[in-house]
């Protein structure tokens, strides 16, 4: 493993990918302030465009990083270098994720100080978002692990369209259970079994999604 | 390049293929046996989709054959080994930069992967190509975009070039400027160069020795002034009964009534007297092209095979 070469590689993509991982940064905190202004709708305005900034962010990232590389023949520069597959693989896993991770840590960061600063908020909601927000970064990964096996825009977008359904889904099971659903309105942070087991879940769905897609990565035979 | 198919391994060579076999749905590569020698510019020639940008990929490592040995510059050749490449400038066809940045940015990124860099040399084919570094890929020619991929090439002083099909698609003045940088770099006896094209005019410029391939076989490998001699067309008239003598080497190409085309591949100073002695008038014997023996190669080896 040559960690020059990743490192290098992986600055290569950060810097290539600045201009739509600031402007989802940017996105996605007006998107919070949004949810800060006065009136129910503002705050429903602000949830449903924080979901749309950080889906959008995470098609066009594993878009402009992962898949342009095959589109647009780019690959084939780079792995004229004097890079190994593994160099390759690391670099390009890690920053697709940094790169996601970025406007999706900013985001939640701010939502959580304003938890805990603006007067109206809820702390207790905070556990309702960050299942929220792992929900998304499970169903990102999952869509990593898709665009690296199978290439392909098209899968990678049937994956995001089901992830979208399950969000539904799973935004309903979140409101309907009556632990978490009273949580929404508490003043008070708390931590309830069932939002451990939640977060539990999801953290492994992550872990293996990421694993995964390491692993048939890395088994490539033919790099273009 | 020669065919290695009876030859010791040979730990000297820039570049060695073994047994090397890889299969996709509508193509195989079948059994590609190659030895570079050091110092030597190697044209590799064959029509479209005869095999040759595979054999390059796999050299690199880009692409995993199913059977076979790779060894470049005394190293052996997978994805999972990154060193040899450090020594090795490859071009494809369809290799891309990133459009929307500049060329600066990709000597930047390439200089830092690459000790050897040059910068004097890299801004000395800059002017030579008529290139200007802050420009965006995105606005640059099929013929500057070749160039600008054959600096960030050149500029690092690799040991082995592998050019796939490098003038293809260039105007007439942008093919002599890189034929003519690939001619000074022929000047220095210790770097190799392996070149692919179906243009047999751009190979026969630059290279030492030639390789034909088709449908994924090494069909003819020789040294390229011995492919010029050793290949002859004759040009007969002979009765419709007329019986070819048996000369190894030598087959019918073309018959026009009485006028019989023939082609030899082992060509002897005495074929031209016993051709007369068979009963046949002699009409002409022509030195070939190397067009013509690409041609005529071809064809043989694709009877070769049916039969």
């Amino acid at each position: 493993m040559n960690t020059q070469a990743i490192q290098i590689l992986f600055l290569k993509d950060l810097f290539l990918s600045r201009w739509p991982m600031f402007g989802y940064l940017v996105g996605g905190l007006l998107s919070v302030m949004v949810t800060c202004l006065p009136g129910e709708s503002a705050g429903f305005v602000g949830f449903i465009l924080m979901i749309t900034v950080t889906i959008a962010a995470g098609i066009h990232l594993i878009g402009a990083l992962l898949l342009g590389e095959s589109i647009d023949m780019t690959r084939t520069f780079i792995m004229s270098l004097p890079i190994s597959l593994l160099d390759y693989s690391l670099a390009k896993i890690s920053v697709v994720l940094v790169a996601f991770l970025i406007p999706w840590f900013g985001m939640l960061a701010c939502l959580t100080i304003i938890t805990f600063v603006v007067p109206e908020a809820k702390p207790g909601i905070l556990p309702f978002l960050v299942l929220l927000f792992l929900f998304m970064l499970g169903g990102f990964c999952l869509q990593l692990f898709t665009a690296v096996v199978t290439e392909s825009v098209g899968w990678t977008i049937v994956v995001l369209v089901l992830g979208n359904v399950t969000l539904n889904l799973f935004l309903k099971m979140l409101y309907e259970h009556p632990a978490i659903s009273k949580l929404n309105k508490s003043e008070v942070l708390s931590w309830p079994p069932v939002v451990l087991q939640i977060i539990a879940i999801e953290a492994i769905v992550i872990l293996i999604a990421l694993g995964l897609t390491f692993m048939f990565q890395i088994r490539r035979k033919d790099l273009v | 390049m020669n065919t290695t198919l009876d030859r010791p391994q040979q730990n000297t060579s820039a570049a060695s293929l073994r047994g090397v076999t890889k299969s996709y749905k509508h193509f195989r590569l079948d059994n590609i046996d190659l030895e570079i020698e050091p110092g030597t510019v190697n044209g590799l020639i064959g029509p479209n989709g005869a095999g040759k940008s595979t054999i390059m990929r796999i050299m690199m490592g880009l692409v995993t054959p199913e059977s076979g040995t790779v060894s470049v510059l005394g190293k052996s050749i997978s994805s999972r080994e990154a060193s040899a490449k450090q020594d090795i400038g490859f071009f494809s066809d369809d290799m891309r930069l990133y459009k929307s940045e500049s060329i600066a940015f990709h000597m930047q990124f390439v200089r830092s992967l690459f000790p050897s860099w040059d910068e004097g040399y890299a801004q000395q084919l800059l002017d030579r190509f008529g290139l200007i570094a802050q420009q965006k890929v995105k606005g640059l020619s099929h013929g500057q975009r070749v160039k600008a991929l054959l600096l960030l090439i050149l500029a690092r002083r690799p040991k082995l070039l592998i050019l796939d099909e490098p003038t293809n698609g260039l105007d007439p003045v942008a093919k002599q400027e890189v034929l003519a940088e690939l001619m000074q770099i022929v000047n220095d006896e210790t770097r190799t160069i392996l070149y692919s094209s179906h243009n047999t005019q751009d190979v026969e410029q630059i290279s030492d020795t030639i390789t034909f391939i088709d449908r994924g076989r090494v069909i003819a490998s020789n040294n390229r002034d011995e492919f010029l001699d050793r290949w002859r067309r004759f040009k007969l008239q002979a009765p419709q009964n007329w019986q070819a003598p048996a000369i190894d080497g030598l087959r019918p190409e073309s018959t026009f009534g009485n006028l019989r085309v023939m082609t030899m591949d082992r060509y002897q100073t005495d074929v031209e007297d016993r051709l007369q002695s068979s009963g046949a008038t002699l009409e002409s014997s022509e030195a070939m092209t190397l067009e013509e023996i690409f041609i005529a190669a071809v064809s043989r080896g694709r009877e070769e095979k049916q039969s």
